[in-house]
Formats: structure tokens, sequence, C-alpha cells
């Protein structure tokens, strides 16, 4: 038996607040307690849109064009459609049960909306959006995209009920993630059919934590977690159990700190300020390209 | 959000005794403030220097076909007013209005000049920041008088490193006084230009 690893916190979303006018969220990491950059690296932001009900629009809601520069951006689509474009002329629809991680590195312009013909007729929406941060020697390396479609996944069947862990980054029993990143890290959604009990085994000096989306979970036998709750692993073990109380869908999050410093402003996050200043300058400049609006 | 407050300001600029320090502080109210929040209207008496701690303030008048012609923005660690109603107890002409929730220190003008006729120290530094706001305005006459979209755009830039992230595209359009479509162009020629040279 390997040696256990204990729930520090279990956090409430706070108050939510909107990006753009497409994404109603409610900030984790960095603004939780005890979720501060360091504390949570390499994660740098972690944005839950809770279940939230849009109206039909004719004019698709969303967020208008901004940088990025220095992390990766990683969408996690459970339900709702959101179309992106970029200033290098890229673009395309997330689609519910897909991930984009986009590595933004040196920089990136881009604008998302939800997907027009969704918006049309608008409904359930809820995202993820989480940012990851890039060691110094790879902030300004090239952006590109790694758009994984639901089915590409690879998943471990936990039960014969249809519980899964799908592996989207690292590996989950020898079944590899189908991103590639830059640190080491295990990136699952796990679906869980109530009653059932599981255990997880992660690196104890690995940050981690695991955001139940969807029913609610029980943890080390011990600890609730309720939907749209998060809970913050203690590093002091690996292994800790996950229980579905109610049929259960929960992102769990777990990565190798980078241990480097951070100097972060709005979309941008470097090293040091003087890097920040040239980010500014940057896009000021043009240096990130061109998007209309 | 960026924190700048006025007395880490006064700390570092200018070699103050405690006492000195407490006065200000004591003269001063810091308000907060939600977005789109008026701190001054046309024709009120502008009584006091603001100075911005969180948040981003504009200076604008309106004019009689209903166009808004923007000032000043503010933005952490500047000073803001109406020198003319502040000082020669004019109505002001100007509106001056949160862009963003707002930590606000309003610094009473009279205090002020009570201080500068006490404190040598404090008169030289108060004259150091008018003969800065003087050549910020005449930078600003001769980019409105002289200097061609791009020059105006990168000019503003420099002033105001991060606002772009900040405001709408219309507000710059508005204090460049250019329109809307020259600025669109200007940021696309830039980008034309300058674009993919970043990657090292």
């Amino acid at each position: 038996m390997k040696n256990s690893r204990s729930v520090e916190l279990v956090v409430a979303p706070r108050e939510p607040h909107w990006v753009g006018d497409g994404f109603q969220v409610h900030n984790f990491i960095p603004s939780g307690p005890r979720l501060d950059m360091y504390r949570m690296d390499p994660f740098i932001l972690l944005d839950y849109n809770a279940k939230h009900d849009f109206a039909p629009s004719l004019s698709p809601r969303g967020v208008g064009v901004h940088p990025h520069r220095g992390f990766e951006t990683v969408t996690f689509a459970y339900q709702g459609k959101v179309e992106h474009h970029d200033s290098s002329g890229g673009g395309g629809v997330i689609q519910e049960g897909d991930v984009q991680w986009m590595t933004a590195a040196s920089g990136v312009l881009h604008k998302e909306f939800h997907e027009t013909e969704w918006s049309k007729k608008g409904g359930p929406f809820q995202m993820v959006q989480l940012w990851v941060n890039l060691p110094a020697k790879y902030k300004m390396s090239a952006p590109k995209y790694q758009a994984i479609k639901n089915a590409d996944i690879p998943s471990y069947p936990i039960d014969d009920l249809g519980s899964k862990v799908e592996v989207i980054a690292g590996e989950y029993r020898g079944i590899k993630g189908s991103a590639t990143t830059f640190t080491a890290m295990h990136v699952y959604n796990v679906s869980l059919k109530e009653g059932t009990k599981f255990d997880l085994t992660l690196p104890s000096h690995f940050n981690t934590v695991v955001l139940t989306v969807e029913g609610k979970i029980l943890l080390n036998d011990a600890d609730t977690v309720p939907s749209d709750y998060l809970a913050l692993m203690a590093n002091d073990g690996e292994q800790f159990s996950l229980e579905a109380l109610s049929d259960a869908k929960f992102l769990v999050l777990s990565g190798e700190p980078i241990k480097e410093p951070i100097a972060a402003h709005g979309p941008f996050v470097m090293n040091t300020r003087q890097e920040l200043m040239q980010a500014f300058e940057d896009f000021n400049n043009g240096k990130f390209g061109y998007l209309e609006d | 959000m960026n924190h700048f407050s006025l007395k880490s300001f006064l700390t570092t600029n200018l070699s103050i005794s405690e006492d000195e320090l407490d006065a200000i502080q004591k003269s001063c109210i810091i308000k907060n403030y939600p977005k789109d929040a008026f701190l001054l209207r046309e024709n009120e008496h502008c009584r006091h220097i603001l100075f911005v701690e969180e948040g981003l303030l504009k200076q604008y008048a309106i004019d009689e076909k209903g166009k808004e012609h923007i000032l000043h923005f503010a933005t952490e660690g500047w000073f803001l007013t109406d020198r003319e109603s502040v000082y020669f107890h004019q109505p002001s002409k100007y509106f001056i209005q949160t862009l963003e929730p707002s930590r606000i220190a309003f610094i009473d003008d009279g205090f002020l000049q009570k201080l500068e006729k006490k404190s040598a120290k404090f008169r030289d530094f108060y004259n150091l920041l008018l003969h800065e706001q003087i050549r910020y305005l005449q930078a600003r006459v001769m980019m409105l008088m002289s200097q061609t979209a791009e020059e105006r755009y990168l000019q503003f830039t420099k002033t105001y490193p991060d606002i772009l992230l900040r405001i709408p595209q219309t507000m710059v359009a508005a204090y460049l006084g250019i329109a809307l479509e020259s600025l669109s162009r200007v940021r696309k020629e830039l980008a034309f230009k300058n674009f993919r040279n970043i990657t090292t």
C-alpha cells in the first residue's frame, strides 16, 4: 500500500464574474484560498463556468480579441460549443467532451465565442478554462494547438457500468494521454457511477486538485466534494480514494511544479517584470498579429 | 489588478517625515467606486486632486454635437484633476468617470497649498509634478497638431503601456483624435510589419 494523500481543503465556488458576455466563471486558481499561482504551480489559473443556461442569441456571446503569452490555455467543454479564431488564421469548434490545448507561448491573439448554430438555440453551457505555465525556456517558443476530439481521448474503464478515466494528458495505468505537455502532469476527466470507488496514485510533489463538475464524490471515505466544488489535495502522500455518492463527473489536475519566478499581469505570464513590459510593448506594436473584432 | 497606494507613491518619491505623511493621509479620503461611476460632472466645481490607487479613470468633455473627446486616462499611480476648476475655481468643463472598479484617493487642494507653504521639500516635489504634467500636455498638444495616426498611436502606447487591453478601441480613437477606422488601419499595418518577429 502506497502512502496515502490527504485532502488539504474543499473549496466552495466563489462569486462568479463574466469574461466577456459569454462565460460566467467561478475563479478557483489563483484567487481561491491556498490556490495561488505558487501553491498550484504549474497551474496558474482555473476558471470554471458552472452549468449556466443561455437564452438563444442570433449574435453569439463570447470574449473578443485578446492576447496571451508565456503559458498554455486548456479549454474543457462539458456542455455547449465554443468557436475560436486566432491571428495566424487558425480556428475551430470545441464540442462537448472535447479539449483544446493551446500553447500560446511567444504570443497568440484570439477570440472565443459560442458556436453560431449552438448560440441560436442556446441551452446549458459548462466549461473549464485552465492556464498551464510554461518553463522559461519554452515561454517564447512557437504557438501551437492540440484540438483533442472526445472520440480520440483514450479511456480506462473502472467498472462495467460506464465508469471510466479519460486520459487527457500524462498517463493512467499505462494509458497515455492525448495531449503532449512541456512539463510532467496528469490530467483526467473521470466519470463515476453512483457507488463506484477507485484509487488514484499521483506523485506526492505534484500539485493536485479535483473539481466536481457533476454529482457528488467522497474522498478518502471522509471528505464530500459536492458539485461545483474543488478539492485541493495535500502533498503528503500519493494515493487517495474517490467514490461517487451520485453519478459524478470530475476533472483531476496533477502537475509537477516548475519552481520558477512568476511575473503575471492580465493575459501575460512571464518570469520577470521586464519580460512583462516587453509583452505589452510587443502586443501594442502588433507583434501578436491582427484579428478583426 | 494593480495596487498602487498614495502612501507608497509618496514614500518612494519624496523624503518625507512621518508627521507630514500622516497629515497628507489624514487630509485624504479614499473611496471605492464601481465601474462607470462619476467623480466629476460638467459644471460642478472640482475641489480635489485624484490619485488612482487601483482602477482606471477617464477625463472627457462632450461637445455640442454629443461627441466625446477624451482628454486623459489615469491608471494606477496617476494623478488627475481639472486644474482650471480646482485652482481658478471655475465650473468644470469635464466629466471624470471610472472605467473599471476603482480605488481613488481624494487629496484636498487647499491642504496641498498649505503644505507647500510649510514644506520646501514638498513644494519642490509638487513643482516637479506640475512640470511633468506640463511636459506631458505639451507632447499631447504636438501629437494632436502634427503627428500621423501611427505616431499618435505609438506615443499613446508608450504613455499607457497596458491600457489597450482595458478599454474599447472607440475610446483610444477618441483620445487620439482619429477615426476608429484609422486606428484599426494603423494597428493592422503594424501587425503586418511586425507579426511573427518575436519567436526567439
